[in-house]
Parts: structure tokens; C-alpha cells; sequence
């Protein structure tokens, strides 16, 4: 055994290098690639959405309420060492000498934000350096209420009782979308000065929030303590407001994880028809070997030796090669993650050389059992055939054995479980397929000798042998197209979530009166005809269910934006129950799916209503899915023409312009009492995540591409050894160079189309899998696809399968001859 | 004292036993005793070779002869341990390899066997040094590199070391073949057909390397040929017909 693996060590790199072992190497380095660096990606991806959303709270937790907080909340953060912090937002006016303007004032602790960042500039536009709070006495406004009362640096307002001197102008902040801050602008003072102002008195509207962060198992213990929180605080956790954001996210981690699983497969399929010639060519070495005195235990260290080393240096090699994979795709999703990257750990490069050594162990082990215990007498019977019998039952334990791994690599029992039923049916239907083939092209009787005959008459001589080609192709075509699919549908679905007319600035606190002038300025102006929306300020009290007296206790007195219209939004979906009975008679309310099971609401329940100075009860109607990506002004409840119509209410529209920030100064100087918002930034960020996702799929895809290639080359290989043979036989006793052609081309035509038409059917059935079970998108076969892949597939394997024969064509058949 | 005498006596005895054996198994390399193979067919039982009694003299060639299917091939797999007969015994070298497992038979075949078959079975990936080495290499000897140019030397084909399979003629090949079948110097050395894929004229001159060769290295042919005129270059001829010696 020593002495084998001396011996297997010697000869390893002029046996990867005469070709036997290259595709193997290959093969696994493609494994190990895939799984190094798609497979963490996913994880990142998912803890860098995290921390975006984190970034949208301003912390990973956060606690809210309309009444102060019990500060026991604060030990038991404490005890489970998270960081801590604490906001108090309410509306009050900023006072200058001779102007004031409703404000929505931000107090905050020292510690504030917890995540994200807080951007604060002095006069000369200069970071100002300390974050947190302004020091007590001191405030910071944003850049709107500077301008509406002309306040500069240091100029001193007043908030209630306090005066506060403005330290800096407020660029940006954290937790910006959080509650009715959108509608005002924000000024952020120290909290400690909030008493003084004593502007906050019983019956304000005031928000309480406590934030805190911390690693992942001290938020989990503290939640866990939370467990009975009183009806009136709200937890916000940073995966809840991500939910929405994230899904484009979560698919392309499946998508990544996919990718991943099938590049594995595919380079398992690829390994095994490369392990299965390099044991066919193996026989005689190792007979030899025998004859020449090897032993069992010499014979068996050898491969293992050999078998090692692929492992190793397939394994460094894929490593590299997925480590700078990485970090292409990281810094591709550089708009996507925004976390630092931690350092290099060691388990890509443990869960690397795992999966090279599970990959080559479960093709190989099989044939390591049949080549050490060669009979040497092979030799002198010229016997190098490995039955085919054997065959089955080594392939049977390398799928059982590939999958169990799979299971524990993958951690995806579900996906695992479809895969493998998808694999076993297509296995099972191109076999029947492969053996009718053979079947009925032996009735055929082909008497005139032309070289497409001899390609099928071929096709029947090798017969398990052609069967086991149009399975390796057609399973190895069939997980490339389903990806193909995933991919471009993936791609696509994003792409539509972005529009090129998406709106880029939100205009509120419209008046009636003001309608028809800010439309008419917006149309001569920028061509636009904006579609107003009402905005009804209210107030949700309560609830009752009819005859029934189920408690709505959950519902807090809670503030409510309303609008109403008679059609359902574009970018709405029903649900549930129906649009208005009668519109213009019946007081009704359609409420988002989401608030709707939060507050355990059905529909026909009543829900009361405070807006403009009265209070009102519509009948909820139907329940709604939003899309919020659309950047339309969206609304959690909308009210029917009924009940919305009289109530007061003000305007809100999103508009898409060009050259927006001169048209915007100039629109806001014409029309000061107006708030436009601008989401520029946002749907920026937005478009360079979707399309920095897709890049990242793209490069995934390829890879799993180059595996399928692979594959496929690997099967057209692995007989060509006997198809030479033949080749340089037919051709000595006569048969023309384009014969032989013909012959090679018919074969590989059939067998090529049989299985990508086999392939393409399947992979319908597994992407529909796929797309409902695993990426909630709707599937629908994507015909160009799916015909452009049949035609390449078909292509690829007829050239590859033609160019494969060439080469013993062109030699002169005795040197063909001689070499065997 | 009588007994001291037996004793004394019953020990020259068995010394003197002990050195006619050694002085026997010096000169009787090999010995089959009532060999016979059968093997399970689509057609039933089949009995290759029957009932064989030979012995081979060190430094005396032997060859065996008969047409084809006769079973040749398969007495010299039996003698040379490559195959187990289903009745009889085998003494290569001193050892009775009918009883020794496999793994214990290749390493007799390792250190003093050498093998020259019909179809050459050269390594097609390994050039005609690689060749050559691949016996001492399994042996783990580090001299193998000296030793396999030494007998490429031998054979007349220095200048080929580099030379792939394909890059050579048939009567080289099968040059390279028997320079790699000496390259451990084997005190035997069994042929298949050795000349069965050459022309005359190479077929001549691989047989005169092989009869030179108990001169240069002492080592024991067993020829097995169709060749009437080849075996007759042989001290003793046995003629094989449907499996036995005529
Ligand atoms: N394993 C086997 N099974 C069945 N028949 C065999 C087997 N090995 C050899 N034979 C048969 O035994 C006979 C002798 O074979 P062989 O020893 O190769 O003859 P030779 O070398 O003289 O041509 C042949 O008829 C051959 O077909
Ligand atoms: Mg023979």
C-alpha cells in the first residue's frame, strides 16, 4: 500500500495531464467553485439585507409606543448585553422672530442611531463630527426648514419653551421612513431638552421608541424575554420591514443556491463518465501492473493516492478560483451589500474539500473496488471490458450517496427531495425512450450501406452504451434549461419591478384649490398630467365583527392615512372578497392583506373611522396585496366613493420628470406649501441592487454552464475510444471519410434529439416546481428560451459528437490501428 | 549412547535430504504436477487443459506448442501464477504457488518473472523508458531509471527512450516489451506468442534476443508459439492438443 501510494504519487501529474483525469479535475474544480462561492454568497446576501433593513430602523429592534415606555425593558436589554437607544418624535412648531412652521421633532439619545449612518453639515457644508445628539441647547433641522425660515448657523429658534441654537443642517438620518415624519421635516434635538420645551402634554401626538442591536442570539434571547408585551407597544424588527425589499433577495439566493445544487449535480454527472473511461483505460495499466507483481493493497494505493491529490489540487484550484469568484460577484452586489466583508473563515475551504472528496469518492469508489481486484490474466486474454451489470449498481450508490450529502451541504430537504424525484422520472422516461430507440431501429432492416444508416445501425450495436448518452445528455441539458428559465424569468421579473417610467418624487399636501394650477404648471413644464389622489388624514378607533363579539383588543386607537377611488390601483391586487358592491351608495373599506391579519380583521367586519371631525363606520369589503416596489402612493386602507367622498382631505401624486432638481426648485418657489419628496436616491439604490443581482446571476449561470458543457463533452468522450476503433476499422476496409462523418452524425443527431426533447419537456414540469414552490413566481414556459436551448443543445452535441470522430478520420487508420 | 547414534544418524540423513531438495530445486525452477482447468461455459463444463505433469531446468528453455485453442495460453497463466488450476499444484521458484493467495503470488512475479506478450501491451501514454521502469517501479527500486536504460540497452533500443508507443514499429514495440519483461531480472521468463504480430524478418530477430538472452542475464524462457521452427530453438518441446501433452 506504501509503495502504491509512492508509485500513485510519481505518476499523478503526467496521468492528469495525458487526459484521463482532466476532466475529473475539472469537474470537481467546477464543484468546488460553485460551492465556494456561490453557496456563502446566499448567507451574506441574506445578513446584508439584514443590516440594510437594520438601517432603515435605525436598529435591529426596535420598541413603539404612544405612551412612555416601562424602563424595565432597558434591564433586560441590558442583560442580554444589547446596544441601546432611545427616540422621542412629536409634532410641535418651530418659532423664529417672525415665522413658525409645524415641525416633527426627532429627541434622541447620544447613542442614537444604532445602525446606519447619521449626516449632519455645518454652514460650510462640513461634516460635523460628533453623531448621536446635538448637545443639549442645541439642534439640528433639515435643510426645508432653514430655508421656510430662513434660519442659518447659530441662529437661535424656539420649541415651546426652549431656545435651541441650530448647530447643523440634517442631511440625511437612519429612520427616515418611520411614521408621519415623511409629511414634515425633522429636526433632531438632544432628549434631555425635551422637558424644558414642555410641549408634550396628554392627548400629543407622540411616538416612543426604544432601539436596540446586538449579535443575532442576544436579540433572540431578549425577544424571547419579551414575551408578553403590553397591547400598546409595537415591535419592529429589522426582518419585517426587509420582507418586502428582500423578496427580490431571498429569489436570488434561491437562484444563487440553485445555481449552486445543480453545478454539483451536473459536475457529478460529468465526473462520472469521465471516472467511468478513465477505469475503461485504466484495466490494462492496472492488469499490467498485476502481472508485473502489483498487489492488491498496491494497486488500491495507488488510486487512492492518485484520487487524493485530484481531490487536493481540484480542490485548491476551485478554491481560488471561487474565492475570486466571490469576490467578483461582491463587488458586482456592492449596491446590494453594504456590511464590511468578515474575514476569510475556513469554512468554504472545509465545505471545498468536502465536496471534492465526496464528489470523486462516490464516482470513483466503485472503480477503485474493480481496478485492484483486476485479474491480471486480462492481460493475456486481451479482456478490458468493465460490465456493464457493475455499472448499474455503482451509479445507483453514487446517486444515493450524492444526494445524502446534498441534504446535509444544501440543509433543503424539499428542494433535495423534488430534484431527486425530478432526476429519478427523466432517468427512468430517457431510459424507455433509449430502449425503444434501440428496438425500433433493430426492425429496420438497413440494407444500402450509406453513412446515416451505419450512424443508426451504430446507435443499436452500442446499445446501453447509447442509452446511458441520452440520459447523461438529456439530464444534464434538462438542469441547464430549467436554470436557463429560472434565470431569464428571474431577471425579467426584476427588471419589471423598475419600469423606466417608475415616479421619482411624491408632491403632498396638494389643496383643492391648488389642483388645477399645479397641473397645468406640471404639464407646460414638464409634459406631465399628474392623477391626483386623495389624502384624508384619520384615525382608526375600533372594530366589531357583526352578531358576533369577537374583542379587536390588538387594534390600537392608531393613525390612519385614507384615500378613496372607484377603481382598484394598478398596482394593487384583490385578494379577497370584492371591489365596492355599489360605490357610490355603500360605505366600504378595502384593507391591505398584511394589516388585515395583524389585527385579525375578515371581511364584513366594521371598522370605525375618525377623520376631519367626525367619526364614520365603513364595512370592510376586500383585502388587498400591495406591491410597494411600484413607488405609487399606496394606501393601507382605501375607502369607497360612500364614504370617502365628503371628507376633507388634501392631495397627494407621484410624478416622473426629467432634469428633476431644476424643475423641482423651480416648483417648489412657485408652490412653497408644497412637500415634494424625492425618491431618486431610493429607486437608484434599487436599480443598481436589481441589476447588480443580475449581473451576479449571469456570472452563476455561466458557470453552471461550463459544468453542463463539460458534462456533455464528457459523455461524447467517453467512448470514443471504441468509437475510434471502429472508425479507423470501417475506414480501413473502405469506407469514405464522408461515410464515416454521416455515420457520426446521424448517431449524434438522434441521440441529441431525443434527449433534448426529453430535457425541454421536463424541464417545464421542474421549473413550474421550482417557480411555485421555491421563488413564488407565476411560470409560464418561456418558449424562446425553451426553443433556443433545443436548438443549441441539439447543435452542441451533434459538432462536439462530429468534431469527436474527426481526428481518427483525418489519421491514417493504421496509425488508429497501431496505437490499440 | 544407541540413542545418541540414531539420533546423530537420523540428522546426517535428513541433512543430506534437505541439500538434494535445495540442489534439486536449484536446477527445477518450475513443476506442475497433474494440472487441470476447467471452466464454467454457456455450454457446461469445459475442461481447457488436462492432467499436465512438466518441469521446467533452469537454464534449459522449454516451449510449448499446438494450434491455436489448445490451451497454451492458459497453461502458461497456470505456470506462471497468473491463473489458479482447478485440480493439481504449481512450484515457481521454490514456492508452491497453487496455495498462496494472490497478492503473495504477485510478488513473486515482481522480483524474479518476467512477461512478453503477442499484443505487446506497451503503455500508450508512456514513453518506452516509462515503459521499461513500470516493473521496478512497483517494486519501489531506486535505481529503476539506471536499470530500465541498461535494458533498453540490452534489447538494442537506447535510442528510442523517449519514443512513444505509437511512435514505434512492431518489432520494437515488442523490443521495449522484452527489455521491460528483463528490467528485473526475472530467473524466468514467459512468452506468449511473441513473434504472433511481426513480420518475418522482425519476428526473427526478437527470437534470437530472447534465446540470447539466458546468456546475458540467466534467466529460463518458457516459449509458448505456434511456431514449429521457434519452439525447435527450444531444449524441450511439448505439444499441446485440446488441452493435453502429447
Ligand atoms: N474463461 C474461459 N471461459 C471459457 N472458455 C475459455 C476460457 N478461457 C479459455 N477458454 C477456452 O479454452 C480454450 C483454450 O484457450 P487458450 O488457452 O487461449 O488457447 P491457445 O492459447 O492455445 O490458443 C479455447 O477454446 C478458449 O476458448
Ligand atoms: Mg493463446
Amino acid at each position: 500500500m506504501r509503495r502504491g501510494l509512492i508509485y500513485g504519487l510519481k505518476k499523478f501529474w503526467s496521468e492528469v495531464f495525458s487526459g484521463d483525469l482532466l476532466i475529473l479535475f475539472f469537474s470537481i474544480v467546477l464543484a468546488v467553485t460553485s460551492i465556494s462561492s456561490v453557496g456563502f454568497l446566499g448567507d451574506r446576501l441574506q445578513s446584508s439585507m439584514q443590516m440594510q433593513a437594520s438601517t432603515m430602523l435605525g436598529a435591529d429592534l426596535v420598541l413603539r409606543s404612544t405612551s412612555q415606555i416601562d424602563p424595565e425593558f432597558l434591564a433586560k436589554a441590558k442583560a442580554s448585553n444589547l446596544n441601546y437607544a432611545e427616540t422621542t418624535t412629536f409634532l410641535s412648531m418651530v418659532i423664529t422672530e417672525d415665522d413658525n412652521l409645524l415641525t416633527s421633532i426627532k429627541a434622541v439619545t447620544e447613542s442614537y442611531p444604532l445602525r446606519g449612518k447619521l449626516k449632519v453639515v455645518n454652514a460650510n457644508g462640513i461634516q460635523i463630527q460628533h453623531s448621536g445628539a446635538p448637545p443639549s441647547g442645541k439642534i439640528w433641522i433639515e435643510k426645508k426648514i432653514s430655508e421656510s425660515l430662513g434660519l442659518n448657523q447659530l441662529d437661535t429658534l424656539s420649541i415651546g419653551n426652549k431656545n435651541l441654537i441650530v448647530e447643523g443642517i440634517i442631511e440625511d438620518y437612519p429612520d427616515r421612513n418611520s411614521s408621519f415624519v415623511g409629511f414634515y421635516p425633522t429636526a433632531i434635538a438632544n432628549i434631555a431638552d425635551v422637558e424644558e420645551m414642555g410641549v408634550i402634554q396628554t392627548g400629543s401626538r407622540v411616538v416612543y421608541r426604544k432601539l436596540f442591536s446586538g449579535t443575532k442570539n442576544n436579540l433572540n434571547s431578549f425577544e424571547d424575554s419579551l414575551k408578553e408585551l403590553p397591547s400598546d407597544i409595537r415591535l419592529q424588527k429589522a426582518i419585517d420591514v426587509s420582507s418586502d425589499l428582500g423578496e427580490d433577495i431571498a429569489n436570488s439566493t434561491i437562484f444563487f443556491n440553485l445555481a449552486s445544487l445543480f453545478t454539483i449535480i451536473i459536475s457529478v454527472i460529468a465526473a462520472m463518465m469521465a471516472v467511468r473511461r478513465y477505469a475503461n483505460r485504466n484495466l490494462l495499466h492496472t492488469s499490467l501492473m498485476k502481472v508485473f507483481g502489483a498487489s492488491k493493497p498496491f494497486i488500491f494505493g495507488h488510486q487512492i493516492m492518485q484520487l487524493t491529490l485530484i481531490v487536493i489540487s481540484a480542490s485548491i484550484f476551485g478554491l481560488i478560483l471561487g474565492y475570486s469568484l466571490q469576490h467578483l460577484l461582491l463587488s458586482t452586489l456592492q449596491g446590494i451589500i453594504i456590511i464590511d466583508l468578515p474575514s476569510p473563515s475556513l469554512r468554504p475551504v472545509i465545505i471545498g474539500f468536502t465536496t471534492a472528496a465526496f464528489v470523486v469518492f462516490a464516482t470513483t469508489a466503485p472503480y477503485i473496488k474493480i481496478l485492484s481486484e483486476t485479474e491480471p490474466i486480462r492481460i493475456l486474454r486481451n479482456d478490458f471490458a468493465i460490465r456493464l451489470s457493475s455499472n448499474f449498481i455503482i451509479y445507483l450508490v453514487a446517486f444515493f450517496t450524492m444526494f445524502g450529502f446534498l441534504g446535509v451541504l444544501f440543509q433543503d430537504i424539499k428542494l433535495i427531495f423534488y430534484i431527486v424525484m425530478a432526476l429519478i422520472l427523466v432517468t427512468f422516461t430517457l431510459y424507455l425512450i433509449g430502449k425503444l430507440l434501440i428496438y425500433v431501429l433493430s426492425l429496420i432492416k438497413f440494407s444500402n450501406g450509406t453513412g446515416w444508416n451505419l450512424g443508426l445501425k451504430n446507435i443499436v450495436q452500442r446499445g446501453n452504451d447509447s442509452i446511458l448518452q441520452i440520459i447523461i445528455f438529456g439530464l444534464s441539458l434538462l438542469f441547464l434549461v430549467v436554470l436557463a428559465e429560472t434565470r431569464t424569468d428571474l431577471v425579467d421579473s426584476w427588471g419589471e419591478t423598475l419600469e423606466e417610467d417608475t415616479p421619482n418624487y411624491f408632491l403632498f399636501n396638494i389643496q383643492e384649490y391648488n389642483l388645477n394650477t399645479i397641473s397645468d404648471y406640471l404639464e407646460d413644464e414638464a409634459g406631465i398630467i399628474p392623477d391626483f389622489t386623495p389624502l384624508i388624514r384619520g384615525r382608526l378607533l375600533s372594530a366589531s365583527r357583526p352578531e358576533s363579539d369577537v374583542n379587536f383588543d390588538n387594534l390600537m386607537d392608531r393613525e390612519a392615512n385614507l384615500t378613496w377611488r372607484y377603481d382598484i390601483p394598478q398596482s394593487n391586487t384583490l385578494v379577497d372578497g370584492t371591489w365596492w358592491t355599489n360605490p357610490d351608495k355603500v360605505a366600504e373599506v378595502s384593507v391591505d392583506q398584511e394589516i388585515a391579519a395583524s389585527m385579525n380583521l375578515e371581511v364584513g367586519d366594521e371598522l370605525n373611522f375618525s377623520a376631519g371631525g367626525k367619526t364614520f363606520s365603513v364595512t370592510v369589503s376586500s383585502f388587498r396585496e400591495i406591491e410597494w416596489q411600484s413607488f405609487s402612493p399606496n394606501f393601507f386602507f382605501i375607502l369607497s366613493p360612500a364614504a370617502g367622498r365628503e371628507l376633507p382631505n388634501s392631495y397627494i401624486t407621484s410624478i416622473k420628470i426629467e432634469d428633476s432638481e431644476k424643475l423641482m426648485n423651480k416648483f417648489i418657489t412657485r408652490f412653497p406649501t408644497i412637500s415634494a419628496v424625492n425618491l431618486e436616491a431610493i429607486i437608484d439604490q434599487a436599480k443598481k441592487s436589481i441589476s447588480s443581482a443580475s449581473l451576479a446571476v449571469q456570472y452563476i449561470f455561466l458557470l453552471t454552464l461550463i459544468a453542463g458543457i463539460l458534462a456533455l463533452i464528457a459523455s461524447i468522450y467517453s467512448n470514443r475510444d471504441q468509437r475510434t476503433k471502429e472508425t479507423a476499422i470501417i475506414h480501413a476496409i473502405g469506407a469514405s471519410r464522408a461515410m464515416i462523418f454521416k455515420s457520426a452524425a446521424s448517431e449524434f443527431f438522434i441521440l441529441g434529439m431525443l434527449s433534448a426533447i426529453t430535457a425541454i419537456i421536463f424541464s417545464t414540469l421542474l421549473s413550474s416546481i421550482i417557480f411555485y414552490q421555491f421563488l413564488d413566481l407565476i411560470y409560464s414556459p418561456n418558449l424562446i428560451i425553451l426553443g433556443l436551448s433545443f436548438l443549441l443543445a441539439i447543435g452542441f452535441i451533434f459538432f462536439a459528437g462530429v468534431i469527436s470522430v474527426r481526428k481518427s478520420v483525418y489519421a491514417s487508420p493504421m496509425i488508429t490501428l497501431r496505437d490499440s | 549412547m544407541d540413542c545418541f547414534d540414531e539420533f546423530t544418524d537420523k540428522e546426517s540423513v535428513s541433512r543430506i535430504l534437505k541439500n538434494k531438495a535445495k540442489e534439486i530445486l536449484k536446477n527445477l525452477i518450475l513443476e506442475l504436477k497433474n494440472i487441470t482447468k476447467e471452466v464454467n461455459s454457456p455450454e457446461g463444463l469445459l475442461t481447457i487443459v488436462k492432467d499436465i505433469n512438466l518441469t521446467v531446468e533452469q537454464g534449459k528453455p522449454i516451449s510449448l506448442v499446438g494450434p491455436s485453442g489448445s490451451g497454451k495460453t492458459t497453461l502458461l497463466a497456470i505456470m506462471a501464477g497468473l491463473d489458479l488450476p482447478t485440480l493439481g499444484t504449481v512450484n515457481l521458484l521454490g514456492s508452491e504457488i497453487t496455495t498462496l493467495d494472490e497478492d503473495k503470488r504477485a510478488q513473486i512475479r515482481g522480483q524474479d518473472v518476467g512477461f512478453v506478450f503477442q499484443s505487446f501491451h506497451l503503455m500508450p501514454r508512456l514513453t518506452a523508458l516509462d515503459n521499461v521502469m513500470l516493473p521496478l517501479e512497483i517494486l519501489g527500486d531506486p535505481h529503476s531509471m539506471d536499470k530500465a536504460q541498461e535494458a533498453l540497452e540490452q534489447v538494442g533500443l537506447s535510442n528510442r527512450e523517449k519514443h512513444f508507443a505509437a511512435q514505434l514499429s512492431g518489432g520494437e514495440k515488442q523490443r521495449v516489451a522484452i527489455a521491460r519483461s528483463i528490467v528485473n531480472k526475472p530467473k524466468i521468463l514467459f512468452a506468449d506468442e511473441p513473434t504472433g504480430n511481426l513480420d518475418k524478418k522482425s519476428s526473427d530477430s526478437i527470437s534470437d534476443l530472447l534465446f540470447s538472452l539466458n546468456e546475458i542475464i540467466q534467466t529460463t524462457l518458457v516459449l509458448v508459439t505456434h511456431d514449429l521452427f521457434l519452439a525447435g530453438k527450444c531444449k524441450e518441446v511439448y505439444e499441446l492438443s485440446e488441452g493435453q501433452i502429447l
